[in-house]
C-alpha cells in the first residue's frame, strides 16, 4: 500500500476527457483520498488523440495522517495499474508505447473505430484491422474488458466520459463506492440523468464481466455463397434498388461450378435490372468464355476458378458503370427516401426534406448522345474549357422530396432507353471487350497472369474524371506490363499484381509511375498542365 | 468567446484558509490576486491560455481589487506593459507560451531588464516542452541568463506553486529583476489543492491611481549611458542580491539522506519524476522522502553558487537533472565545482537523455547508471529488468505491427492521429477550394503560418512549405516568389494577422510592391489558442439581434477589410469560406490576374466552435417551447457511392467516415456520414466544385412543422407513393 494506484485515460479531443478526470478527481476527495490527474489535452476539441494521467492514493487522508504523497506527472511504463482508451487505435498505441504491461494492467478499451485520414484517404479499403489491434491490446493486458463505448453513449444520449467513468467504476479499480461516483455526476448539472444511464450501462458490463453486445455485424464476407443465396438479387437488405424475382436463373448460372456461380447470380441479377434481360445474358456470355478458357488451363479447378470468380463480380460492376440514368433510378425510390429518414433520424412527427446534388457535365450528355455527335459535343466542351478555364457544368440541388424533383428524376432514370445508343456505352463495351481479350490471352498463357488481369477490373470505379483516370490506368497495366513483349512471361504475373496495388494506393498515380519504372514498362502519359500565368521576367524570355 | 469561467472566477474568490481545489494554472491566477499585483496582462496560448481567460471574464472581482486587465496584442506588447514597474512600486504580471511567446517579447524584455523593476514583477511562462508541444523544442532558460531574470522552476505541488509566486515578487523588489516562472504543460493541467489567503487589494491600483508621474530619472531609460551602468548593477547588485533572497527563505530545498557520498540536483518542475523513480530503487517512500540528498531548485536562475558548492563539498558525485538542451545548469555547476576546487564527479547529460520530457522512464534509465556507477550499495538490477522487459515488450509489439498487412499504412507503424479541424469548421472549406484551384493552375508555394488553419499540414490536405512564426507567413515567402514560376500562396489567421502579420507580412509586402497572394481567414477569433475575442471579433450586440442564430457572423465586422483597404490594398476579395467554387475561382484569378502588387482573399466563416456554442442552446430552447426548428444533416447513399473516397481526400470531417460497403458484389468501404454532423454544407459544396460522385444529399428535419407544412407534406407524399418504385 505504499503506492498510488495510477490510471492512464486514452481519449480522443471532444469527448470529455477533461471532465472524467475532474469526476475522478471528486469522487477521490469526497472519499478523502489524496489524488492528482493532469493531462496532455493539446489542441483537445480538435479530435486529436489526448491523454489523461490520474494517481489516487489507496488509502485516505485519516488513515495516514499528515503525509503528503507525491505523485507523478507521467506513467512510468511497466508500472501502469490501469488504462482506458475510448478508442481501439488509441488503445494499441498506447500499448505500443510500452505503458501497459500483462502483470500489471487493467485494461479497458473500447472496441469502437474512429478511422483516422490515413485510413479514409485510401483509395480501396485502408482500415486497420480492428481483431490485430484487439490482439495487441490482449497482449499487454492482466485483465481486459472490452465495450463499444461511443455506442453505448449514443444509446443513452450521453457523451462518453460519463460511459468511461462507469466502467472505471465497475472494474473495482479504485476503493470508491458506485454511489460516490454517480454523487460527482450528479452535481454535473442538467445534463446528468442521461449521464448517469450512460454510468450505469457501463457499469454493468464491465462489473459484470460480459462483454458489450456489439451493434454492427461482421463485415460481409463479398465471396461468401453461403451469405449471397438470400440476397440472390444481388443488393444490399437496405435494399435500394429493387428485386427482380420475375427473373428466374438461366441454366447457364447454374452449370458453372459453385463459387463462380454465386457471384454469377448476383451479377447476372444487377446487370439485367441495370439495363435489360439481353444485357444480363450478355454478361453471362462474357463470364462463359472467361470460364471456358480457365477451365482448360486449370481442368481440376484446383485453383477454386479464382479468375472467373474475379471476373464475375468486376464485370458485373464495371457493365453497371455509373451514369445520370443509374444515380437517378436509385435516388428516386420509395426505399431510398425511407433510409434517408432513418440516416437522418427524422422522427414520425417531423418532415425531411432532402436535396440532392447532381453536377451533369458535357461528358454526361455526351455520354447519352450518339457517337459522331458526341464526339463534336465534347470537342466544343474541351475548347470552352480551355477558353474559360473551367469546363462547362450544371450543377444541381434537387429537390428530390417534391413532386417536381422526383418527376425529373423518374425523367432522368428513364434516359436508360437510350443508354445502348448512346456513345458511353459504346466505348465501355469496347474497354470492357479489351480487357476480356487481354485476360483469355493471359490466362491461357499463364494462369496466374490471368487472375492478375482478372483482378485490375477493382481498378474500376469512380466518377467522372476519377473514373476516366482509372480506365487510363487499367488500359497502361493491360498494354503495357500484361501485354508487353519486353517481359519475361513468368514476370508478367508479379508486375501485373504490383501495378495494380500502386494504382490503388493514390489517386495522383505517383505509387503506380514508380511500378512501372522498376519494372521497366513504358511510363505513363504526362497529364498536361496549362501554364496560365508566368511573371513578367519569363515573359519576356519567352517572347 | 462563448465558454464560461463562472466557477473558476468563484474560486479566485476564497478567503483565507479556505481549499482550493482545482488546476494548475487557476492557482497560480489566485497565488497573483493574493500578491496584490495591481495589473495583470498577457497573450493566449496553451498551456496558460486560463489564467488570462479568466481573469477577463472576472469583470466584477477585477474591478473591487483595482487590478487592470489587459489582453495585449501580442507578447511584445505584454513584455512592455510591465514597463509600469520600472519606476512606480507597482507588482504586476504577464502570461505566454514559450519559447515563441518569449522570442516576441524578447525585444520589450531586455529593454525592461537592463533599467530593472522597482515594483515586483512576474512572466508566467507556460513552457510548451515534450509530449504535447505544439510549438519548436528549446529552453526559456537561456533569456533568463542573457537578460538576467529570475527563473522559477516551481516542484509541481499547488501550494509549493503559489508560495513562489509570493515570492517571485517579493525576490523581485528585492534584486530589481524580472521574475520569470517556468510551467510546463502537466503542471498546468494538474488537478490538486492548496489552502488560500486572501486577495490582496494593490496599493496603486485603478481605484487608488496615482496622482503625478515619476520625476525624470535618466538611470531609468534603457539607452546609453545608462545601459552600462545596467550592465554592471546586473552582476554587482542584482544577481547577489537575488541570491542572498533566495537562499534567506530558502526557496530551494535540501532533502535527505542517509547515501550522504552521493547528491542530486534537480530542477522543482521534474522533480515529482525524480522522486517517483527514486521509489523504484528503494532510495525513497511515497511521501517525498529520500535516502539520497537532494537540492530541489525552485529557483533555476540565478544559481547560488555557495548553496551548490556546499551541497557538493562532502560528495563523490553529483548527477544533475536538468531538461532539454543545452545543459546550461550543468555546464555552470561544473564551472563552480571547478572554482571552489571541487573533485567531485559530476553527471548529467552524460546518462539523462539530451532531449526531451525527462518522464520516469528516461529517469530510471539515468539513475541505474547513476547509482551503479557511485553508489553500489543498491541493487539497480530489478529497475533495469523491468526497463528491459518494457523494451522487450515494444520491440514484440512492432514485430507484431511488422507483420499486419494494412495497405494504407507502413508496416510497423500504426496511423497517427494529430488534431484537425473541427467537424464544421470554416477552413476546411477554403483548403479543399485551394486544393482544387492548384489542379487549375498547378502546384504553388504555399507559405504556412501558426493558428488552426496549420492543421492543413496534415493529410488530407497536405499543404504548407514552411511556417515561420505567428503571422509570418506572407513575409517568409518575399524571398520565394521572386524566384518562382508560379505566384505564391501566404496563409494567415484573423489571429495572426493581427499579431503582428498586418505589419511584418503586408505592410513590407505593399511597400516593397511584392507580387503576393495572400489568404486570410477570418472566423472571428484566435481559435487555437481557445476562441479568444480580437478586434475584430462579431460585436455581443450583433449577436444579441441576429434572428437566425446559426447564422456565422463574421460579416458583421470588416475592421480587417477597412484596415487593409487603409493601409493600401487595392486587390481585395471577401469570399464567404463555405463558397467552394468561387472560392476555387477566386484563387485562380489572384493567382493569373495581370494585377502586379498584393491581392489578399479574405475568406469569411465564424468559427464552428463559438457558433455551436450559440446554436445549440438556442435549437433546444426551440424544441423545448415547441416552436419551428429545423436540423440538418447531410449523408451519402450507398448504393451510389462508389468507394473511391476522393471526398474524403478533399475534407477529413471527422463526421466523414467509412462503412462496409452494404453491396455484396462490390468489396471497398463506403462513404458514410455519421451522428456528429452538424450540417455545415462542405460535402454539398464539393460534391459541385470538385465534381464528386452524386452520392451526397442534404436531409432537413423539421421538427414542430407548421400546420400548412403538414397539409403540403400529406399530399406530397400521396404523389410521391404513385411516382417512386419500391
Amino acid at each position: 500500500m505504499n503506492k498510488p494506484i495510477s490510471l492512464l485515460v486514452c481519449a480522443l479531443g471532444g469527448e470529455g476527457g477533461g471532465v472524467l478526470t475532474g469526476w475522478l478527481v471528486e469522487v477521490a476527495r469526497h472519499c478523502g483520498h489524496p489524488a492528482q490527474a493532469t493531462s496532455i489535452p493539446g489542441v483537445a476539441q480538435r479530435t486529436g488523440a489526448t491523454t489523461y494521467f490520474i494517481e489516487v492514493w489507496p488509502q485516505s487522508q485519516a488513515v495516514i495522517g499528515a503525509a503528503k504523497p507525491v505523485f507523478s506527472l507521467s506513467p512510468v511504463p511497466g508500472a501502469l495499474d490501469a488504462v482506458i482508451a475510448s478508442e481501439l487505435l488509441e488503445a494499441a498505441r498506447c500499448a505500443c508505447n510500452g505503458l501497459p504491461s500483462p502483470e500489471r494492467t487493467l485494461f479497458i478499451a473500447s472496441d469502437a473505430r474512429a478511422l483516422t485520414n490515413t485510413e479514409r484517404s485510401y483509395p480501396g479499403d485502408g482500415r486497420l484491422d480492428s481483431a490485430a489491434l484487439l490482439d495487441i491490446v490482449q497482449s499487454v493486458s492482466r485483465q481486459l474488458h472490452v465495450l463499444d463505448m461511443p455506442a453505448i453513449a449514443r444509446e443513452h444520449g450521453t457523451a462518453v466520459s460519463a460511459v468511461m467513468l462507469g466502467a472505471i467504476a465497475g472494474s473495482g479499480l479504485f476503493p470508491f463506492p458506485r454511489a460516490a461516483y454517480e454523487a460527482a455526476v450528479q452535481d454535473s448539472g442538467r445534463s446528468a440523468q442521461a449521464s448517469l444511464a450512460g454510468f450505469a450501462a457501463a457499469y454493468a458490463i464491465v462489473a459484470g464481466g460480459e462483454r458489450a453486445q456489439r451493434e454492427a455485424g461482421a463485415r460481409p464476407e463479398p465471396a461468401a455463397p453461403a451469405g449471397a443465396t438470400d440476397e440472390m438479387t444481388g443488393h444490399p437488405q437496405d435494399g435500394a434498388p429493387a428485386a427482380v424475382p420475375s427473373m428466374p436463373l438461366p441454366a447457364a448460372i447454374s452449370s458453372m461450378p459453385e463459387p463462380v456461380a454465386a457471384i454469377a447470380a448476383l451479377g447476372y441479377a444487377r446487370t439485367g435490372e441495370y439495363q435489360d434481360r439481353a444485357y444480363g445474358r450478355l454478361y453471362l456470355q462474357r463470364l462463359q468464355r472467361v470460364l471456358d478458357v480457365e477451365r482448360a488451363t486449370d481442368p481440376e479447378g484446383e485453383h477454386g476458378y479464382e479468375a472467373s470468380r474475379e471476373v464475375a463480380r468486376w464485370l458485373a460492376l464495371w457493365m453497371c458503370y455509373d451514369d445520370i440514368a443509374r444515380v437517378a433510378d436509385l435516388k428516386s425510390r420509395r426505399s431510398r427516401a425511407d433510409r434517408v429518414r432513418r440516416e437522418a433520424r427524422a422522427g414520425p412527427d417531423e418532415l425531411l426534406r432532402m436535396h440532392d446534388y447532381f453536377k451533369p457535365g458535357i461528358p454526361e450528355i455526351a455520354a447519352l448522345l450518339p457517337g459522331w455527335l458526341a464526339q463534336r459535343v465534347n470537342e466544343w466542351g474541351r475548347k470552352r474549357a480551355a477558353e474559360r478555364g473551367e469546363p462547362w457544368a450544371l450543377p444541381l440541388k434537387l429537390a428530390s422530396h417534391t413532386v417536381s424533383g422526383t418527376l425529373l428524376l423518374r425523367l432522368m432514370a428513364s434516359l436508360r432507353l437510350l443508354r445502348r445508343f448512346g456513345s458511353r456505352h459504346a466505348h465501355e463495351q469496347a474497354l470492357i471487350d479489351e480487357w476480356l481479350d487481354t485476360l483469355n490471352d493471359s490466362l491461357s498463357a499463364d494462369w496466374q497472369l490471368g487472375c492478375e488481369v482478372a483482378a485490375c477490373g477493382r481498378l474500376i470505379k469512380g466518377y467522372g474524371s476519377t473514373n476516366e483516370r482509372a480506365k487510363d490506368n487499367l488500359l497502361h497495366l493491360l498494354r503495357h506490363v500484361a501485354r508487353a513483349a519486353l517481359l519475361p512471361l513468368g514476370e508478367r504475373a508479379q508486375a501485373v499484381r504490383k501495378g495494380r496495388e500502386a494504382a490503388l494506393a493514390d489517386d495522383a498515380g505517383k505509387a503506380l509511375d514508380r511500378v512501372l519504372a522498376d519494372t521497366g514498362a513504358a511510363p505513363r502519359q504526362l497529364r498536361e498542365q496549362p501554364i496560365r500565368w508566368l511573371p513578367a521576367s519569363v515573359r519576356r524570355e519567352v517572347k | 468567446m462563448e465558454v464560461s469561467f463562472e466557477k473558476e472566477i468563484q474560486q479566485l474568490r476564497l478567503g483565507a484558509g479556505e481549499t482550493f481545489h482545482g488546476e494548475g494554472i487557476l492557482a497560480i491566477t489566485k497565488g497573483l490576486l493574493e500578491s496584490g499585483v495591481s495589473y495583470i496582462g498577457g497573450y493566449q496560448g496553451a498551456p496558460v491560455s486560463h489564467l488570462l481567460d479568466v481573469m477577463v471574464q472576472a469583470r466584477e472581482l477585477v474591478a473591487e481589487l483595482g487590478v487592470h486587465v489587459e489582453a495585449c496584442s501580442n507578447e511584445a506588447s505584454a513584455a512592455a506593459m510591465l514597463g509600469a514597474s520600472i519606476h512606480y512600486p507597482l507588482r504586476g504580471a504577464v502570461t505566454w507560451k514559450s519559447i515563441v511567446g518569449t522570442n516576441v517579447a524578447a525585444d520589450a524584455l531586455a529593454n525592461l531588464a537592463s533599467p530593472g523593476v522597482t515594483g515586483g514583477v512576474l512572466m508566467v511562462i507556460g513552457e510548451d516542452y515534450g509530449e504535447g508541444a505544439s510549438v519548436v523544442q528549446e529552453r526559456t532558460h537561456a533569456y533568463a541568463m542573457k537578460s538576467g531574470l529570475l527563473l522559477f522552476d516551481p516542484r509541481p505541488d499547488l501550494q509549493n506553486m503559489v508560495d513562489m509566486v509570493k515570492h517571485a515578487f517579493r525576490a523581485s523588489e528585492a534584486s530589481n529583476m524580472p521574475a520569470m516562472m517556468e510551467l510546463r504543460i502537466r503542471a498546468c493541467h494538474m488537478r490538486g489543492s492548496f489552502v488560500c489567503s486572501s486577495n490582496r487589494k494593490p496599493v496603486i491600483s485603478t481605484l487608488k491611481p496615482l496622482a503625478e508621474p515619476a520625476d525624470f530619472d535618466y538611470g531609468r531609460l534603457a539607452h546609453p549611458p545608462s545601459t552600462f551602468l545596467h550592465e554592471k548593477l546586473k552582476t554587482e547588485q542584482r544577481i547577489p542580491a537575488a541570491r542572498n533572497y533566495i537562499l534567506a527563505n530558502q526557496l530551494n530545498e535540501l532533502r535527505g539522506g542517509r547515501h550522504a557520498g552521493i547528491g542530486i540536483i534537480v530542477q522543482g518542475g521534474v522533480s515529482n519524476a525524480l522522486l517517483r523513480a527514486l521509489q523504484d530503487f528503494g532510495v525513497a517512500d511515497a511521501f517525498g522522502d529520500s535516502e539520497v540528498p537532494l537540492l530541489i531548485l525552485n529557483v533555476t536562475y540565478p544559481l547560488v553558487h555557495d548553496q551548490i558548492a556546499a551541497f557538493a563539498a562532502d560528495k563523490d558525485a553529483v548527477l544533475v537533472v536538468e531538461e532539454g538542451s543545452p545543459e546550461y545548469i550543468e555546464h555552470e555547476i561544473a564551472s563552480v565545482l571547478r572554482r571552489h576546487g571541487l573533485a567531485t564527479a559530476l553527471h548529467g547529460k552524460d546518462m539523462l537523455p539530451a532531449v526531451g520530457e525527462l518522464n520516469p522512464e528516461a529517469m530510471l534509465h539515468g539513475l541505474a547508471q547513476f547509482f551503479a556507477r557511485h553508489l553500489p550499495a543498491i541493487d539497480v538490477q530489478p529497475v533495469r529488468s523491468q526497463l528491459e522487459a518494457t523494451a522487450t515488450r515494444r520491440q514484440q509489439l512492432a514485430v507484431q505491427l511488422g507483420q499486419s498487412e494494412w495497405p494504407a499504412v507502413p508496416a510497423a507503424a500504426l496511423p497517427a492521429r494529430p488534431p484537425g479541424f473541427c467537424t464544421g469548421c470554416p477552413e476546411r472549406p477554403v483548403f479543399s477550394a485551394l486544393k482544387l484551384a492548384q489542379r487549375d493552375v498547378g502546384p504553388v508555394h504555399v507559405a504556412a503560418d501558426i493558428g488552426c488553419h496549420s492543421f492543413a499540414t496534415f493529410e488530407p490536405f497536405s499543404l504548407g512549405h514552411s511556417i515561420l512564426g505567428y503571422g509570418m507567413s506572407l513575409a517568409s515567402r518575399a524571398g520565394v516568389s521572386p524566384v518562382m514560376r508560379r505566384r505564391t500562396v501566404a496563409i494567415m489567421g484573423d489571429g495572426g494577422f493581427w499579431h503582428n502579420g498586418l505589419l511584418t507580412g503586408v505592410q513590407s509586402a505593399l511597400f516593397n510592391g511584392d507580387d503576393a497572394v495572400l489568404l486570410i481567414f477570418k472566423n472571428g477569433y484566435t481559435s487555437a489558442t481557445g476562441t479568444q475575442d480580437i478586434i475584430s471579433t462579431p460585436g455581443k450586440a450583433n449577436k444579441a439581434m441576429a434572428v437566425d442564430k446559426t447564422a456565422s457572423l463574421t460579416a458583421t465586422d470588416r475592421t480587417i477589410e477597412d484596415t487593409l483597404a487603409g493601409i493600401g490594398v487595392k486587390w481585395l476579395r471577401t469570399v464567404h469560406s463555405y463558397r467552394v467554387s468561387t472560392m476555387r475561382r477566386v484563387l485562380r484569378e489572384a493567382l493569373t490576374t495581370d494585377f502586379k502588387g498584393l491581392k489578399v482573399i479574405v475568406a469569411e466563416g465564424e468559427c464552428q466552435l463559438e457558433r455551436q456554442r450559440r446554436i445549440r442552446p438556442w435549437l433546444e430552447a426551440l424544441v423545448a417551447r415547441g416552436e419551428r426548428a429545423v436540423r440538418v444533416k447531410y449523408g451519402v447513399d450507398e448504393d451510389v457511392c462508389n468507394g473511391d473516397h476522393a471526398c474524403m481526400r478533399l475534407s477529413g470531417c471527422p463526421t466523414l467516415t467509412l462503412k462496409d460497403n452494404p453491396d455484396p458484389l462490390k468489396v471497398d468501404p463506403v462513404a458514410t456520414v455519421n451522428d456528429g454532423c452538424v450540417g455545415c454544407g462542405l460535402c454539398g459544396e464539393n460534391a459541385h466544385a470538385a465534381t464528386l460522385c452524386p452520392s451526397f444529399y442534404r436531409a432537413e428535419v423539421v421538427r414542430n412543422p407548421r400546420w400548412h407544412e403538414r397539409a403540403v407534406d400529406a399530399l406530397r407524399s400521396v404523389a410521391l407513393r404513385v411516382l417512386r418504385p419500391a
